[in-house]
């Protein structure tokens, strides 16, 4: 039901700014707002029928504890998550002052002590290694210009 | 014969047999962690696509899905852990052959068999795409419009357990395709002044946003098994009385792999279970399947890189992708400007036929690289789960800022990813989305054409055969699943009322 509901919320804002598209006088009868509009009441259609089914179930079904247990744990799970997407986030605020060298180190050895690896000289060793691996791959092999951030003054 | 000869004009171009041989060794590596989907290993390197030529790049993805569907059996054989879905058949079998103290010989099994897996579903997608993308010619703008409806109507109902999810992953999809500009008038739609937006989302943002980004959260709160496998193991191919013994299975792979590879939403998992259950049934040692059989590994191995193989028929003559890996692959083929379909082989033969001469490299290829990257395979699987995250995650920022050098993807990718998470928690299948994303521009564009031609009359659908052809296939399909799940429901509804009854007595 949290499902439907999302996307029912989705679909109202998707269908409000679809009715807000400006009609051109080039367009055809059909415009640029029109398909927009279809597929958004559309997807309202379809949440409020898939909230409609999923209260159906819990109101036919006997085994609610199933169905509870079934979500047991989610939350915690989803604040993991949570946490890790931080990390991408965090990275996104830094790269372009710290620079890409520095950005993807510290990202290397942040998700890797988040996701439980021991603090000691070989996680520092491999978040190290492990961005000056990238930084060959792209900056050099490839060509790619990647934020050079502090280490803009040593040439990097 | 015409096809063929084309093709092989293009074995001696050094470009094209390197991506070959680099797409079979980094889906060999992708697919040897669980965890990493042959999808999300191809997801990984899309970014890479843009600096190579079309038909490189194109290659170097193909090459990784089948690499990838061998590499997920290295896992599944040495931990009892598929490294892809399409593998989990190969535990079945495989990790009792590793148990008896002959891990090399159940991975040479799947190896050797992968590759008369590969190489006869390369056969079929020679023989069988051409023609049908002749057939898709005569497609008019309808009919163009009908085909997007037709294959989103199919993924929606085979894709995941639920036809109104499968419709609404869809529509998420053409919704976000909808972003940009309009494609008759070019007005602006969903940017909200800001300019990143004027030109639409990129799919392969949203591809590995979806498959790759999304799958590192889920990661985030799962445990992950502590088994390592041996380092010591040495590949050993099966002898000749063992290879005949084997043959007749890895013919029903081959052939159960080309069906259900052709066939929208079905993937490497349905064959190589449907292959394992009918070599079982045919084998005149049934009872030593699910003990160490050969056999069992032999058939579901063959039918997953059949799979690998024939996937690509539906994508190469309709443009539709039918599953999740060959929805990459048209990632890489828009990346470069290339439309699969129809007029593919008119437009773009050399890069069909460039395929072709990739995928027949990488299936030899496969043979070898296999061997090859064994010890480094082991090594991978037997690193801690939370390196390997880490520079999953730093290789997916990496990739997506080095299309644009701009954090605005990054953004995108990102969102998608935590879409994705939300996704799989509530269980909307990927894929219908995906397709409605990359036939988003193409359905509206070729709906809007067809209504001024006809000067908004609807009738235009019906008054062209092929178009009312595949709206009446899209709507047996939908009305087929939704008489399938309603009989299932009162079965069930029927069996939970006797069965009250009985236990009430």
């Amino acid at each position: 039901m949290a499902g439907g509901l999302l996307t029912l919320l989705l679909g109202s804002v998707y269908l409000y700014f679809a009715y807000k598209i400006r009609p051109s006088a080039l367009a055809d009868t059909m415009g640029a707002g029109g398909v927009p509009r279809v597929y958004g009441w559309l997807l309202v259609g379809l949440s409020v029928l898939l909230i409609c089914r999923s209260l159906y179930e819990y109101w036919r079904n006997a085994d609610r504890k199933a169905m509870t247990m079934e979500w047991k744990g989610q939350g915690i799970k989803t604040l993991k998550a949570a946490g890790l997407l931080c990390f991408g986030i965090a990275y996104l605020l830094i790269v372009d002052s710290l620079g890409y060298l520095l950005s993807i180190a510290l990202l290397l050895i942040g998700v890797a002590i988040y996701r439980g690896a021991p603090i000691g000289a070989r996680l520092v060793i491999t978040g190290i290694g492990g961005a000056i691996s990238l930084w060959i791959i792209f900056a050099v092999v490839l060509g790619v210009h990647m934020p050079p951030g502090v280490l803009e003054t040593l040439g990097l | 014969m015409e096809t063929i000869l084309a093709s092989a004009a293009h074995l001696i171009e050094i470009k094209l047999l390197l991506a070959a041989l680099a797409g079979v060794a980094w889906g060999i590596l992708g697919g040897a962690l669980p965890g990493i989907s042959p999808s999300i290993t191809m997801a990984l390197l899309l970014p890479f696509t843009y600096t190579l030529e079309p038909g490189a790049a194109i290659v170097l993805l193909a090459s990784t899905y089948i690499g990838a569907e061998y590499g997920g059996s290295v896992p599944a054989i040495l931990i009892r852990t598929p490294g892809t879905n399409a593998a989990a058949a190969a535990v079945l079998d495989g990790y009792e052959m590793n148990l008896q103290g002959k891990p090399g010989l159940a991975l040479g099994i799947s190896l050797y068999s992968g590759v008369v897996g590969s190489l006869f579903g390369l056969a079929m997608l020679i023989l069988l795409s051409g023609p049908l993308a002749s057939v898709a010619l005569a497609f008019t703008p309808p009919a163009y419009f009908a085909l997007g409806v037709l294959g989103l109507s199919v993924i929606a109902t085979l894709s995941g357990e639920s036809l109104v999810k499968g419709f609404i992953a869809a529509l998420l999809g053409l919704m976000v395709a909808t972003i940009g500009t309009d494609p008759v008038a070019g007005s602006n739609r969903f940017t909200f002044g800001s300019p990143d937006l004027l030109s639409g989302i990129a799919p392969v943002m949203i591809m590995v946003g979806l498959f790759a980004m999304s799958e590192l959260l889920v990661q985030a709160g799962s445990k992950r098994s502590s088994e390592k496998a041996a380092i010591r193991t040495r590949l050993q191919f099966p002898g000749l009385k063992l290879a005949k013994r084997i043959a007749f299975p890895q013919a029903l792979g081959c052939i159960i792999g080309t069906f259900e590879g052709a066939m929208p939403g079905a993937g490497g998992t349905v064959a190589s279970f449907m292959s394992y259950n009918e070599a079982r049934r045919w084998s005149r040692h049934p009872e030593e399947f699910g003990k160490g059989s050969p056999e069992g590994i032999a058939a579901p191995e063959s039918a997953n890189n059949a799979v690998a193989e024939t996937a690509l028929i539906p994508l190469l003559a309709f443009g539709i992708p039918g599953s999740n890996s060959t929805a990459i692959l048209l990632g890489g083929f828009l990346i470069h400007g290339i439309r699969p379909g129809p007029m593919l082989f008119q437009r773009s033969a050399d890069v069909v036929y460039s395929l072709y001469a990739g995928l027949f490299t990488a299936a030899i290829a496969l043979l070898f690289i296999g061997i090859a990257l064994l010890p480094l395979c082991i090594w991978l699987v037997n690193r801690p789960h939370y390196y390997l995250s880490a520079f999953i995650y730093a290789l997916i920022l990496s990739g997506i800022y080095s299309i644009h050098n701009s954090l605005f993807d990054l953004g995108v990718m990102i969102t998608a990813g935590v879409i994705g998470y939300f996704m799989k928690m509530f269980r909307f299948p990927f894929l219908p989305a995906v397709l409605g994303l990359v036939l988003g521009y193409l359905m509206e564009s070729n709906l809007r054409r067809s209504l001024v031609l006809s000067g908004d009359d609807l009738g235009i659908f019906i008054d062209d055969r092929i178009s009312l052809f595949l709206l009446s296939l899209a709507l047996l399909f939908v009305a087929g699943s939704l008489g399938r799940r309603f009989f299932t429901f009162f079965k069930q509804r029927k069996f939970s009322a006797e069965s009250a009854k009985t236990e009430g007595k």
